[in-house]
């Protein structure tokens, strides 16, 4: 990253350029590109010196040969990278997306781009293509067709490098729960590459900021699953991913930890991060999101900010004229005469 | 200062019997074990003095030299803290030097040192009588006993430096299989020489050996001069030489606590992790150290592992009703161990359930997941089979077809291991889900995994086909086919293990999304 020596020096910027270059040489990146200064284009997003995010850089900094820094807003604790004269590279681009499994359609030509530092909501009813979504978007399943990019990592020819960038909370599978929560955050950590110093100093943070700290000598298989929802989101976000995906977060979890949940995530997207969930709650998603996307049957049928897919009328209300509302009550009429 | 560290000494040795009563208990029950078996191997010393002056050596020198090793080795592997760490005299800004005697001198006051102590006059007593001087006696003694303390004080050292706080439950009990996997064969070797009358030969070698190293030295020297020739001296020159040796090393321990500090952070940050501690910290690392807990704590692979012996000696029963001769009988079990050993991580992969998405998704590449899932097999396995070898030879009766068991043994077990790496990347079958009873049947959707069940069995029996071959000729015609037999075996192991390792990795990394909805189906 020598290279940006052709941009305006600053302090700020150079110590973050330096943590930029400490955490690459520790991260195997084999296909370093190092962006020429004159060739910048657009840096797609700002960069905190935050503990959580500092890594996040890294892969895609190198990897996108776009991104490269531009001008520098140097204040003392966020040092924000801004776009010079083209649109940021967004956090995630799905072209027409189609999978299917056997007979059933799951997803049908599903296309949505989202923007860098958004907060993402993706709706639907049960059985929609929600969480098939968000598999195909994390990398854990594939899709039959369609391009996916993170932002700007094509994630069919570069697995590994996209997977990198994402920090992933799946909602019904299983975790190592043998391990105990200390073991199974170092798991997390370990399997990212980070080396164990790091990992253990972040586990103390993150096991501060999620209220754990008293559990994670304990089995996770014992834990609520409320506690276990945190302690995956915790494990999602120890490498300072770019991008969340988050598959239905808040269920199980009680009011004060999905506000204390909540008070994390919006501090990662103001730091430029982007978070994309998936939720039933039309309340919180209305409240929390900045976008949102509705899928029906496999089909994206609306997407666009909380007030352009609303309109007049509460999310909810929206929500359920576009899926078809809950239609007339028949053929239960004997429900309404009691046997008794 | 040294009245000071000597009382300091005592009143820690007595403070063991008071307080909880429990830890009283053990203390006592411990001090009286040590007591009785001390007396008993007195008694069985003075018991050689009516055997040969041969004998008389080679006994005190090889069981000198063992309990020199234990003295050097115990403080590494059973973890204890010293409550003499020359460390905590950091604060009083002592001189290194007679600290360092100090505490070589108050390591003397110990209860396995005053066993030693007792045991050593016995040993005095029983080379007086072969013949040796009474001078050489003593000095063997003091020498022999100093020995034995200043390695004990400088392996305390070296484990502190080295483990640090790094020390684990789990990396002990590592170190205690590494010693009880080198000390049974041998164990089970001697035991099963021709003993009538006189030294077997090759104890004799081992000796002749153990006398000039410094583990051996001190107990061999009296009776070596009496030989009346060179030897007593370089034995007493090399004795003399390792206290020499120790004591600065000591003194070098010393004086680098006194100067130095550890990382504060080490101990608390390290706290907890088990097995993770124990391993680099790399992804294969973890995964190594996730596998081992999982193997080490879930029933499903408790059972799988503690039904191989059992399977494998009932092997033998059929063979026997058959007609098979008991000393080739006595071969079978063990073989079939190191072949269900090799097989057993052919569906590892399905155990994780859909919890396999970590590896997944955070870009896992194949090499660490492979390699580090049949960590916990080696160390199961290799333990057992460093066992089950001797002792099936021993049964079997003939040392000499030992290298041949060896190869087979490598030949099946490694293959097998690189065999199942590839099957459990590239075929996983459904299995019960983590949690549930390892007895029951799991719900199966797709194949019922008898394919690659069968296809990596029959694939390591297979090309064990030369090895087992040559063990075949050496066990009814020549028993030179013996060594050819071990090189093959080992070679075939090898070749097979890191093939299927690499070809495993290389399905592993591409079929990611396929075993997902594997993962997610069953």
């Amino acid at each position: 990253m020598t290279a940006v020596a052709g941009a305006p020096v600053d302090p700020a910027l150079e110590a973050a350029l330096e943590s930029i270059t400490a955490s690459e040489t520790r991260d195997e990146v084999d296909e370093t590109v190092v962006p020429e200064a004159d060739e910048t284009e657009a840096a797609d997003d700002s960069v905190a010196d935050d503990s959580l995010v500092d890594v996040s850089v890294t892969a895609d900094s190198v990897d996108s040969a776009q991104s490269a820094v531009a001008t520098i807003d140097g204040s003392t604790d966020l040092v924000s990278v801004e776009a010079e004269d083209a649109m940021p590279e967004p956090a995630l681009v799905l072209r027409d997306i189609r999978k299917s499994f056997g007979d059933l359609q799951a997803l049908d030509g599903i296309s949505l781009e989202v923007p860098v530092g958004s907060f993402y909501g993706i709706v639907g009813p049960n059985g929609a293509g929600k969480t098939t979504t968000l598999s195909i978007v994390a990398g854990l399943l594939r899709a039959d067709s369609g391009e996916i990019t993170i932002a700007g990592v094509d994630a069919a020819a570069k697995p590994v490098a996209a997977k990198r960038l994402m920090g992933v909370l799946p909602d019904r599978f299983r975790t190592f729960d043998r391990l105990t929560g200390r073991q199974l955050l170092y798991y997390y950590g370990a399997l990212r590459g980070l080396p164990p110093a790091e990992v253990e100093r972040r586990t103390i943070d993150l096991a501060r900021a999620f209220d754990l700290t008293e559990s994670l000598g304990r089995v996770v298989s014992d834990y609520s699953a409320g506690m276990s929802k945190k302690i995956m989101l915790a494990g999602a976000l120890i490498h300072s991913p770019r991008v969340l995906v988050l598959d239905e977060p808040f269920e199980a979890v009680d009011p004060v930890s999905s506000a204390a949940i909540l008070d994390i995530l919006q501090a990662y997207v103001a730091h430029g991060g982007t978070v994309i969930l998936s939720s039933h709650g039309m309340e919180l998603v209305e409240r929390v999101c900045s976008r949102v996307a509705v899928i029906v049957a496999g089909s994206l049928v609306a997407e666009g900010s909380i007030d352009e897919v609303r309109g007049e009328v509460s999310l909810e209300e929206r929500f359920v004229e576009l899926v078809g509302g809950a239609g007339e009550l028949e053929g239960l009429e004997w429900l309404h005469t009691f046997s008794d | 200062m040294v009245a000071h560290i000597l009382r300091l000494r005592l009143a820690l040795l007595l403070g063991a019997f008071r307080g909880d009563p429990q830890k009283v208990t053990r203390g006592v029950v411990g001090a009286l074990l040590l007591l009785a078996a001390t007396v008993a191997a007195c008694w069985a010393l003075l018991g050689v003095q009516e055997s040969s002056s041969a004998a008389v050596g080679a006994i005190t020198v090889f069981c000198g030299a063992t309990l020199t090793l234990a003295f050097a080795l115990a403080p590494i592997v059973a973890a204890v803290t010293d409550p003499l760490d020359p460390r905590r005299f950091r604060v009083f800004a002592l001189a290194p030097e007679p600290l360092a005697g100090a505490l070589a001198l108050a390591g003397l006051l110990s209860v396995p040192v005053l066993g030693l102590v007792a045991l050593v006059a016995c040993a005095a007593v029983v080379w007086v009588a072969a013949g040796a001087t009474v001078v050489a006696a003593i000095m063997a003694a003091i020498i022999g006993v100093a020995t034995c303390v200043l390695f004990a004080r400088v392996s305390l050292g070296v484990a502190g430096i080295i483990f640090g706080d790094r020390r684990s439950r789990e990396l002990s009990g590592l170190l205690l299989v590494t010693v009880l996997v080198i000390v049974v064969p041998v164990g089970v070797f001697l035991a099963s020489l021709d003993w009538r009358g006189t030294v077997p030969g090759p104890l004799q070698q081992v000796v002749d050996i153990l006398s000039f190293t410094p583990i051996g030295a001190a107990w061999a020297f009296p009776l070596l001069f009496t030989r009346g020739d060179a030897s007593g001296v370089l034995a007493l020159l090399i004795a003399l030489g390792t206290v020499a040796a120790l004591g600065f090393a000591w003194l070098a321990l010393v004086r680098h606590f006194l100067s130095s500090i550890e990382k504060p952070l080490t101990t608390r940050e390290r706290g907890g992790l088990g097995w993770f501690s124990v391993v680099p910290g790399t992804p294969g690392g973890a995964v190594a150290a996730r596998s081992l807990v999982y193997w080490l704590r879930d029933r499903r692979y408790l059972v799988n592992t503690l039904v191989i012996p059992v399977a494998a000696v009932a092997t033998v029963v059929p063979l026997l009703i058959a007609g098979v001769p008991a000393n080739v009988a006595a071969l079978v079990p063990i073989l079939f161990v190191a072949l269900f050993f090799g097989w057993l991580p052919h569906n590892d992969l399905a155990y994780d359930s859909t919890a396999i998405w970590m590896h997944v998704a955070s870009g896992l590449r194949g090499l660490p997941d492979r390699v580090g899932r049949l960590v916990p097999i080696l160390v199961i396995a290799i333990p057992v089979l460093a066992i089950g070898i001797p002792i099936s030879v021993a049964l079997h009766g003939r040392w000499a077809i030992a290298p041949a068991i060896v190869g087979v043994c490598a030949s099946l077990f490694f293959s097998g291991l690189g065999l199942s790496s590839i099957a459990s990347a590239a075929s996983p079958y459904p299995v019960t889900p983590p949690g549930e009873s390892p007895f029951q049947q799991p719900q199966r959707t797709g194949s019922s995994g008898a394919v690659p069940q069968a296809l990596v069995m029959l694939g390591s029996l297979a090309v064990s086909a030369p090895s087992l071959w040559w063990t075949w000729l050496a066990l009814t015609r020549t028993i030179e086919a013996a060594s050819l037999a071990l090189w093959v075996g080992v070679a075939t192991g090898l070749v097979v293990l890191v093939a299927g390792v690499a070809i495993g990795a290389a399905v592993f990394t591409r079929r990611t999304g396929r075993i997902m909805e594997f993962a997610e189906a069953s």
